[in-house]
């Protein structure tokens, strides 16, 4: 039987997409606050869950909910740093100690999700919402939603990409992100610039749980068990970079659906060891080069991929 | 009358005990890698596991292979019959007992060994985020991996070493007995190692790397042996842990694990072996009393899960110990050297005689 790879193709196309939106917060807040926040997973969830409780039980539009989600992630974002990170913050915790604490916020918030989940009887859930399919191709079929998250994502690159590159808020927010002290001798409010990260990265993470609701069945454990893919997109893009990120999403998308799917019928490896290519990427990136994508110069490496001399 | 209820609650009673040891063997070693050592092991249940693995394969296939002329261990059959034997034979059940700790206490300090590579080379945060997915990747493969401890329906029929007294509780009382003798020996070891003159490089590798080797301290290799000796012991608590509950299960050890330990040894203070006594014993104790099986005894039915609230007891914990008091409730000591008795004699003698 012949490989058919368009299947997983277009689905890593697609969570690639989600992928890309979920670690572009992280990587924000990594750079702005220097935090590896593990309570992202959390913001993903949120976004999820109340896309989904917005479209099913009060048959809000689609879009509309998405938005709400988009700003309720990114204000429980904006209170958990108001709360727990700025404080120890402010102390001058070690990125460690922030870490830690970002893993107790996270405890917090998923446990909550869980008892309301478990309460309300939504343990599982998925946003009802009629995605059908528009055009064939090769065993798989582009949906009306995939219509709609990649362009989405796109969108959403270009509008930070101008953001940050031409609007006087994006560019204090990198020197902010370069370095804390002379953004702030040199008159950057850093304190307001940080809550406006906060609700960004939130958000989006919010708006990739909706999305992702509506794709798949959800449930509390959403958000964990994406980070660990997401840290990997992030990590892969240096965790500080905006266009490394974006390349580093897409990549543990393919890497994961086309990758298991080579895996899967050429070596008989079991589907379920999906999560492992994207883990032992990192692993290996992280020992071999920390930095990831960013920074990585083509000059120097062409003359080593043409052959030594040459 | 009241000995029928004390025998009706005895295996509440040697749970609790068994799993205080448990989390307080693997805080204890985290204890030793993280707070003494500087190390973010936060893949740490990743060890344990190890200890659990190790003690359900050898004892498994060990015992059907030599004992029972083979046969899958998964099946049921073959559990009863690994059970059968334990109980015909006190010498088989506690020689693979003891045979499972020292082969996990071997196989935890090579794991260690290895996951020891990532960290003479990462930051720590980075290092955390590592060693995480390496527990995330042993975890993953161990869950899927048949031959590994049957996959996801568990391996059972791991026989209590204790199991030919007869007594179902007496058996339980036994093994609860030598679980916090073991726990009470490794930490009047840790105690003593963290006072040695390697426990005080632990702490100078941990507070000043450059410092501590320009002193010649080689610091890769002290903290490679943190790793080690850390791992081995968390392995101990795995190989505990299995024999009590008698089968190992591959969804005890996800990454929860490793922050519940983490936050007992947050709050009963880094760096100090008796806080972490007091911390794992307030959060087991949490565990025991936010659980389905403490309501059932006292009568009260709760139509939820109850278990989430203490995540987020567990979660408030962390956060509130890192925001009002870093150094836990018990903080970190000087090291005793021979030093600081002498001047302590001193400052008593000069108070004495003024």
């Amino acid at each position: 039987m012949a490989l058919d790879l368009t299947l997983p193709l277009v689905n890593s196309i697609a969570l690639g997409s989600l992928y890309t939106l979920m670690a572009l917060g992280l990587t924000l807040t990594f750079s702005v606050t220097k935090i590896p926040n593990f309570a992202h997973a959390e913001f993903i969830t949120i976004g999820g869950y109340v896309t989904a409780i917005l479209v099913n039980f009060t048959a809000l539009s689609p879009v509309i909910a998405l938005i709400i989600a988009f700003i309720s992630s990114g204000l429980v974002a904006l209170l958990s740093d108001e709360l727990v990170f700025k404080p120890l913050h402010k102390r001058g915790a070690r990125p460690l100690f922030l870490l830690v604490a970002s893993i107790g916020v996270g405890l917090v918030i998923r446990y909550i999700l869980f008892s309301f989940a478990d309460l309300t009887g939504n343990i599982t859930i998925q946003t009802n919402v009629s995605v059908y399919p528009i055009a064939r191709f090769g065993r798989a079929y582009i949906t009306n939603l995939h219509l709609i998250i990649i362009p989405a994502t796109i969108a959403i690159v270009i509008l930070l990409h101008v953001i940050f590159h031409y609007t006087l808020m994006g560019k204090a927010l990198r020197a902010l992100a370069d370095n804390e002290d002379l953004a702030r001798v040199s008159g950057i409010r850093i304190y307001k610039l940080r809550r406006v990260a906060w609700i960004l990265a939130g958000g989006l993470a919010g708006l990739a749980g909706g999305l992702w609701s509506i794709n798949l069945l959800i449930d509390p454990n959403l958000g964990w068990d994406s980070l660990l893919r997401v840290f990997a997109a992030s990590i892969l893009g240096g965790l500080t970079s905006f266009w490394g990120t974006i390349i580093g999403g897409y990549i543990i998308g393919f890497a994961e659906n086309v990758g298991i799917a080579f895996l899967n019928s050429l070596f008989g490896i079991n589907t379920a060891y999906r999560p492992l290519i994207s883990f032992s990427i990192i692993v290996i990136v992280f020992l071999l080069r920390p930095q990831g994508f960013a920074g990585l110069d083509i000059r120097a490496i062409l003359p080593k991929v043409r052959g030594r001399g040459s | 009358m009241v000995l029928d209820q004390l025998y009706a609650i005895t295996p509440l009673v040697t749970t609790l005990l068994t799993f205080y040891s448990v989390y307080l063997i693997l805080a204890l070693s985290l204890n030793l890698i993280y707070g003494y050592c500087g190390v973010p092991n936060f893949g740490h249940v990743f060890f344990q596991s190890v200890g659990a693995y190790v003690a359900g394969n050898l004892t498994a296939n060990v015992m059907n292979f030599m004992f029972l002329g083979g046969g899958n261990i998964c099946e049921i059959a073959t559990a009863e019959a690994r059970r059968n034997l334990a109980l015909a034979n006190p010498a088989i059940a506690m020689g693979f007992f003891i045979l499972s700790l020292a082969v996990g206490i071997l196989v935890g300090g090579f794991f260690g060994y290895i996951a020891s590579y990532p960290a003479l080379r990462l930051k720590e945060d980075y290092l955390a985020i590592t060693l995480i997915f390496i527990g995330e990747i042993g975890r993953i493969i161990a869950r899927n991996e048949a031959s590994i401890a049957c996959g996801l329906v568990g391996l059972t029929g791991i026989p209590n070493p204790f199991i030919w007294v007869g007594d179902p509780n007496l058996s339980l009382i036994i093994y609860t007995i030598m679980a916090v003798i073991i726990a009470a020996i490794i930490f009047v070891y840790l105690q003593r190692l963290s006072n040695s003159p390697f426990g005080r490089l632990l702490k100078s590798v941990r507070d000043d790397e450059i410092a501590a080797a320009s002193l010649g301290k080689d610091i890769a290799k002290a903290r490679g042996w943190a790793m080690i000796l850390g791992s081995s012991i968390a392995a101990v608590a795995g190989v505990l842990k299995v024999f009590y509950a008698q089968g190992v299960f591959a969804d005890d050890y996800i990454p929860l694990t490793t922050f519940v330990v983490l936050s007992m040894v947050i709050l009963g203070g880094m760096a100090n072996n008796r806080g972490v006594i007091l911390g794992a014993l307030l959060i087991t104790l949490l565990d025991f009393l936010v659980a389905p099986s403490f309501f059932r005894l006292i009568g009260v039915e709760i139509q939820f899960d109850i278990t989430y609230i203490k995540y987020i007891i567990t979660g408030i914990v962390i956060i509130t110990v890192l925001l009002f008091r870093p150094q836990g409730i018990i903080p970190e000591k000087p090291v005793e050297t021979i030093g600081l008795k002498i001047a302590r004699q001193n400052i008593k003698r000069e108070k004495n005689e003024t």
